[in-house]
């Protein structure tokens, strides 16, 4: 299992399209992702799910990644978060 | 696949009988209502072999079997769980009971004689053919194959009440074979046939009474064949009466004590009062008929051949065999042409509907109806077609009314009685060109009226709820989305945003709106809000999630000129208020208002239909389609296009 924590620097959070971009950018992956903001965890590759999660900008959010290719899927996605978010 | 086990299996995972309420099915569901949702195992029905999904909604447990299977699989669940058939009249019968009384009377009685109608349909065009011919050629009424055929021909007329009697069980939610019994109580050989009583008071006969309720009085002993009005009312009872038992009864000795005090109730009662209370009535109408028609002039005949029709209704029509039987022993019979003219106006009404229509279904039923009243036989045209519609009903009268006027004035006289429309001409022979003006007068009148005020729409409204059946119960047919803002619907892909364009989050369409309402798009779930209000999501029952996101940009406007009407885990009802907007506000913004309705789970399915241009809020944008075809047979007219 590979995990790594972010902060969202984008000023309108985690809205529809970024929202989009993250769950287009993990489905082809094996691992199962699941996002934690305080006491609230989804899966990441449910589109409703993380925009329900209401992340905003300067939340921190903890990212979880297990599977067979949780390497690869981990590394792409930090890179996504701090490119996009 | 063994459907008796699939049935099997989900009959016990539903909590057997005393969790079912009702069961039903469409084209690929089986549609369960049961007492308590909580007691059905979901996650072991969607492993049951032949069960492809399972979900619920309004109330309705429905498990999607497939085209083709579901039917086989009812029919089994059905043997196992020792229910009965129903339900699509209880759903109309739900639906139907916010209409006024007169509405829903008229409803009932359609709902009662439309899955008959084939029954009676072929009996009407037997019978007035064979009657026909035995007046051309009077020595075929000797063949024996003419006996064997008038057999045929009358058999639906005789146990008309049976037939009744069991569809209007369905109809008002009783057991169809108690209902059946009380029809046959109606019918029974041991009382006089009613099509009898006429001749033998003629013949001076007495008719065999019984004394009832402990002396009080007493009545006759006659059948009530050829009757519905009466039979309606007597199983409407039965109904109430039943279901009342069902539920006062201890269940342990329920299973004989309701069924026996049904019956027993319901049979006396309708002997001794519904019965006689309306052959009482019947005799009044007959006293009244003769009555009116001594008016001179025409005007007589003319309210005669308007009510004609009504009197059929009732199921008192035959009755007028004694005013021809009396009016042939002083000279001729002037009621025939009155019957005729109604009679034919009312085919010819039938007719016109048959011709205007666009449903192919109600086109198939209403002709060969209109073609069995030219020949004198009204109920299918009467029931399946005019009374429904109710308009064609009254221009049907309207026709009847100038029809016999006219013949009234001409002096028309039959020599027998027994036959009307064309070959009313058999018995007319020295009125043959003063008969045939009549019948053209009542046709032109009744067809040219029924021509221009029948309307498609409203006999759609009645079809629409014939052929979807749950409509009512389910207002969202599963994989449509409906439109959420009134405006014009485009292909998402041109959406001026490159990643709803892209389909990142999902395939659908784009609104350009009009109106800054946006409504929920099915039943569902809000599965998802924004602080910024400009977007929510919207997850149906049956795994759909849809993205309504307004505008492109906007979360940027943090919510100014949007408010929230749903919050998330609402329940949504198709058409219920979600958010507004503010366009005016989005344009000075510099924002564009085309809002994106995405399908985010469009990867689940095989692909979607989308229904571009201008559209009402709730007209269909999305069907979605899935290896069912069931689903998507409806869509014929939306224009398609593989977003």
């Amino acid at each position: 299992m590979k995990h790594f924590s972010y902060t969202i620097t984008d000023p309108v959070g985690i809205h529809a399209r970024p929202a989009g971009i993250i769950v287009r950018a993990v489905k082809p992956f094996a691992s199962s992702f699941t996002i934690t903001k305080g006491d609230k965890s989804v899966n990441l590759k449910k589109l409703m799910a993380l925009m329900g999660m209401g992340i905003k900008c300067g939340d921190t959010v903890d990212i979880k990644v297990e599977g067979p290719d949780e390497d690869a899927a981990a590394e792409a996605l930090e890179k996504l978060f701090k490119e996009n978010l | 696949m063994d459907n008796r086990k699939c049935a099997q299996e989900i009959y016990e995972l539903v909590g057997k009988r005393e969790n079912l309420v009702s069961a039903a099915h469409c084209a690929t569901r089986l549609r369960l209502v049961t007492n308590d949702n909580s007691k059905v195992d979901m996650k072991k029905l969607e492993e049951v072999e032949g069960v492809k999904g399972v979900f619920s909604s309004n109330g309705q447990l429905q498990i999607i079997i497939g085209t083709g299977v579901v039917n086989k699989v009812y029919d089994e669940f059905l043997s196992i769980s020792g229910m009965t058939a129903a339900t699509k009249a209880d759903v109309k019968a739900a639906a139907a009971a916010k209409q006024p009384l007169p509405f829903r009377m008229i409803k009932a009685l359609g709902d009662v004689f439309v899955p008959i109608l084939p029954a009676i349909v072929a009996a009407g065009l037997m019978m007035g053919l064979l009657e026909g011919m035995t007046k051309i050629w009077p020595d075929m009424a000797n063949s024996g194959t003419y006996q064997i055929f008038h057999l045929f021909s009358n058999a639906a007329f005789v146990f008309l009440p049976i037939l009744i009697a069991v569809s209007a069980a369905r109809v008002f939610g009783g057991n169809i074979f108690l209902g059946a019994v009380i029809g046959m109580i109606m019918v029974h050989t041991d009382l006089v046939n009613a099509w009898s009583v006429a001749g033998m008071l003629e013949n001076g006969e007495k008719i065999p009474q019984a004394v009832v309720w402990f002396g009080l009085y007493k009545i006759n002993l006659t059948g009530y064949q050829g009757h519905v009005i009466p039979v309606i009312i007597a199983v409407w009872f039965m109904c109430l009466l039943e279901k009342k038992l069902h539920e006062k009864v201890p269940e342990m000795i329920d299973l004989f004590v309701t069924p026996l005090v049904t019956v027993l109730v319901t049979g006396y009662l309708t002997l001794t009062i519904f019965g006689p209370v309306f052959s009482t009535l019947e005799e009044w109408i007959l006293i009244a008929v003769q009555w009116i028609i001594k008016i001179p002039y025409g005007l007589g005949a003319a309210v005669a051949g308007a009510i004609y029709p009504l009197t059929v209704v009732a199921g008192v029509h035959h009755m007028y065999n004694t005013v021809e039987a009396r009016m042939l022993s002083t000279g001729k019979n002037t009621w025939m042409p009155i019957a005729s003219s109604a009679n034919f106006a009312q085919g010819a009404a039938c007719f016109a509907v048959a011709l205007k229509t666009k449903n192919q279904k109600f086109k198939n039923l209403a002709l060969p109806s209109s073609l069995s009243a030219f020949l004198g036989i009204t109920e299918p045209a009467i029931f399946g077609v005019n009374l429904r519609l109710v308009k064609p009903l009254i221009c049907g009268m309207i026709g009847g009314a100038c029809g016999a006027a006219v013949g009234a004035m001409l002096g028309i006289g039959a020599t027998a009685y027994g036959v009307t429309g064309l070959f009313g001409f058999l018995t007319c022979a020295d009125f043959i060109w003063q008969y045939a003006i009549m019948l053209a007068v009542s046709f032109a009148v009744s067809f040219t009226l029924s021509w221009f005020l029948h309307h498609d729409k409203t006999e759609e409204d009645g079809e629409a709820a014939e052929e979807a059946p749950a409509a009512p119960e389910i207002t969202c047919e599963s994989g449509k989305v409906y439109a959420p803002i009134k405006g014009n619907v485009i292909p998402s892909a041109q959406i001026p945003d490159e990643t709803f364009a892209a389909g990142v989050l999902g395939e659908g369409i784009g609104i350009e709106p009009e109106e800054g309402v946006v409504y929920a798009p099915f039943d569902g779930e809000i599965s998802s809000t924004t602080d910024t209000k400009h977007a929510v999501g919207i997850s149906s029952p049956d795994g759909m999630e849809l993205l309504i996101h307004v505008g492109v940009n906007t979360v940027a406007m943090e919510g100014d000129g949007f408010e929230l009407f749903c919050a998330e885990g609402d329940k949504v009802k198709a058409g219920q208020k979600l958010i507004t907007f503010d366009i005016d506000k989005i344009k000075a913004a510099g924002y564009s208002t085309t809002t994106a309705v995405l399908v985010t789970n469009s990867d689940d399915y095989a692909g979607l239909e989308i229904k571009e241009g201008a559209c009402e809020p709730l007209d269909c944008v999305i069907t979605l389609r899935t290896d069912e075809p069931a689903e998507e047979a409806k869509t014929e007219e939306a224009k398609t296009e593989e977003a």
